[in-house]
């Protein structure tokens, strides 16, 4: 039985010179975060103050939730507050028609998506308009994200040269991405211009002084904010931390993890409204304060969404974020998914090696490869079990209980090495679909430990190369 | 205001255990022999550029050597004698569009990584994003080694609640991972040490 992710993954690897290309270039995402923090002597001290700070706000978040409401009205910000994807959208669209908008222009938020809001705003008959370069070539082209950080990651550059010819009349053939990127700067330039509101998400929002902080590289959510009457910010609850000093950690480690950079060019506090102007911020909760009583992943909670999981993870990398059914894809993703409905996302726990490579770049030291095993033991339980693996782990498993059988069953294993090959792969062995299986040796370790060939030294282990993952 | 009781309610029930604050001031952030080398350095890295100001050194001389091509100019600074158009008597933030260069004030620069600190300190934040390149004023003496130290020293001004750290010029990789400047904001950014 193959998953929804397996099944997709093999259309992505289809195309060799592609998936070559998504591996590599995410993994030299990767050797950038390992530059970067590899420079940073205190980078582990870091880490764990990161996951220390979260995990002290999230069993205090009611606390810090009210402060931090408290604060920014006292800011002169509106407050609303959502509890599911549903509300977000109405207030949001409240604001909106309260203000007579008809163009939106909007930065990066991974909430927005979560809650579908540009879609329900088209249906209201506003215009929404994508600002971040990746995020409005996905517009253009009417497909999700297929990295959190990266929207467009998955597109090629010939791809982007005939969407701008035909969006907005870019010359024929150019593919050059300083070109296409000065025309969407054009673009963009004059919808910014012309926007009655602005939308960002959030990246940090502090509870002692009500600010929001927002991180881009582009610039795209200071012009989307310097010009219309009206900035609406969508917050995630698990986006609050106590206060500044705090914040200081965390802008040391969001940019380093995310894309190897010592930090974004932008890092906006917003505090009040500007002259003649208003903020508003909706808190959202859609399932987070459910989580927050999950004691096996709860820690999910502390995801700062720096991506840098995705970056790492060899399932990720070769299958690409469409693979997974979750609009968040890779190590976090398939954890939020689960989170969100086991059923309808069970697929994706098993695009995962157990390989920990998630766990050890994670700058919230969120146990995200943990978390995953964890579901794979509920997946019986939630009836998504693979039928075929579940006759074969009982067969195992009876195997197992009796040694005297166990060890005749050894000894003649590497006869498999010799079967016809369509006696080994067919549809009768799971694993050994789309992958091969090693070699049977001759002797077991029970017989090479009797004959006194193990030894304890272990400098075997040394002339191993070190691989990644 | 139900949802918002609701949310805190849930909130609340679902904690289950509670962990404290570690202490933040007990990290020693990384430290630099000579700071200011470091901020040129990693300006530099970021796609920016850093100039000590020398001793009788004219800025607007230096400005108009660094942009000769800048005809508005856009900045509220009383040093600054070349401006063409000022933030501060501007209503309309649309009216700034077509700056060719914004010579702003920054109040703290960070050698860890090229950042900036400028609290809002013109009437039309606008003019930090919209300029085509972009000039920051800085006294060398306020360059600090950290974010650590940073968030300890930095102000918002009375007046205007918005204030943001700026690292070098604004850029995108977006297309093939392709490194490309000046993505909607500044397409370049020097740094004058005062």
């Amino acid at each position: 039985m193959s998953t929804k992710h397996s099944e997709a993954a093999k259309r992505f690897i289809a195309n060799k010179e592609q998936r070559t290309w998504h591996n590599e270039t995410l993994w030299l995402v990767r050797e950038k975060r390992d530059r970067l923090a590899m420079a940073v002597p205190e980078w582990e001290k870091l880490r764990e103050l990161s996951s220390e700070i979260k995990l002290h706000t999230i069993t205090h978040l009611d606390k810090y939730a009210e402060q931090f409401a408290q604060k920014a009205e006292a800011n002169g910000v509106v407050v609303h507050w959502a509890k599911d994807a549903k509300e977000h959208n109405e207030i949001v669209h409240g604001i909106l028609a309260a203000h007579n908008t008809k163009k939106l222009v909007k930065s990066k938020s991974m909430l927005t998506e979560e809650c579908h809001l540009n879609k329900y705003l088209i249906e209201q008959g506003i215009d929404v308009v994508e600002t971040d370069l990746g995020e409005r070539i996905i517009q253009f082209m009417n497909i999700p994200p297929s990295h959190i950080v990266m929207p467009a990651i998955h597109i090629k550059r010939q791809e982007v040269g005939k969407l701008f010819e035909e969006k907005l009349g870019t010359e024929t053939g150019n593919s050059d991405p300083t070109y296409l990127t000065r025309a969407a700067r054009k673009h963009l330039r004059d919808q910014f211009l012309s926007a009655d509101a602005g939308m960002t998400g959030c990246n940090f929002a502090i509870a002692e002084t009500g600010d929001i902080v927002v991180c881009t590289n582009e610039g795209n959510a200071d012009m989307g904010t310097s010009f219309p009457k009206v900035h609406i910010v969508s917050i995630g609850l698990e986006k609050i931390i106590p206060n500044l000093n705090a914040l200081g950690v965390y802008t040391r480690l969001l940019a380093r993890s995310a894309t190897g950079q010592p930090s974004t060019t932008y890092t906006s506090h917003f505090r009040k409204p500007g002259e003649g102007r208003e903020l508003h911020y909706v808190i959202v909760d859609n399932g987070r304060s459910d989580i927050i009583g999950n004691e096996e992943h709860f820690q999910t909670l502390k995801c700062l969404r720096c991506a840098a999981c995705m970056n790492t993870c060899p399932v990720y990398r070769r299958s690409g974020g469409y693979s997974y059914t979750y609009f968040i894809p890779g190590p976090i993703g398939i954890n939020l998914g689960m989170l969100k409905s086991p059923q309808q996302y069970a697929d994706n726990v098993s695009a995962c090696t157990l390989c920990y490579s998630c766990n050890n770049v994670c700058p919230a030291h969120v146990n995200l490869a943990d978390q995953i095993y964890r579901w794979r033991q509920d997946l019986d339980s939630l009836g998504k079990a693979d039928p075929m693996k579940k006759v074969m782990s009982k067969g195992l498993k009876f195997l197992f209980g009796l040694p005297a059988l166990y060890n005749t069953t050894l000894k003649f294993a590497p006869l498999v090495n010799h079967l016809p090959r369509f006696t080994v792969y067919n549809g009768l062995n799971a694993w050994g679909e789309g992958r091969e299986l090693p070699e049977f040796t001759g002797d077991s370790f029970t017989a090479l430990w009797k004959k006194g060939k193990v030894t304890k030294s272990g400098k075997k282990c040394s002339t191993l190369k070190k691989q990644k993952p | 205001m139900s949802s918002k009781n609701d949310i805190l309610e849930n909130i609340k029930r679902n904690i289950k255990f509670t962990c404290d604050l570690p202490d933040i001031s007990c990290l020693k952030g990384m430290e630099y022999a000579d700071k200011i080398a470091q901020f040129i350095e990693i300006t530099q890295g970021v796609g920016g550029n850093a100039y000590l100001l020398k001793e009788g050194e004219d800025i607007n001389d230096l400005i108009k050597t660094l942009y000769p091509e800048a005809k508005e100019i856009a900045s509220n600074l009383p040093d600054i004698t070349i401006a063409t158009r000022n933030p501060d008597t501007i209503d309309d933030p649309h009216a700034l569009d077509g700056t060719d260069l914004g010579i702003i004030q920054g109040e703290v620069g960070v050698a860890e990584n090229g950042c900036v600190w400028i609290p809002q300190n013109v009437r039309q934040k606008a003019v930090y994003f919209i300029s085509e390149y972009l000039v920051i004023v800085l006294d060398r003496k306020n360059i600090v080694h950290n974010m650590h130290e940073a968030y300890r020293q930095i102000k918002f001004s009375d007046k205007y609640g918005f204030g943001l750290f700026i690292s070098g010029p604004s850029k995108t990789a977006d297309i093939e991972q392709a490194l490309v400047m000046g993505a909607h904001g500044a397409k370049g950014v020097t740094v004058i040490l005062k």
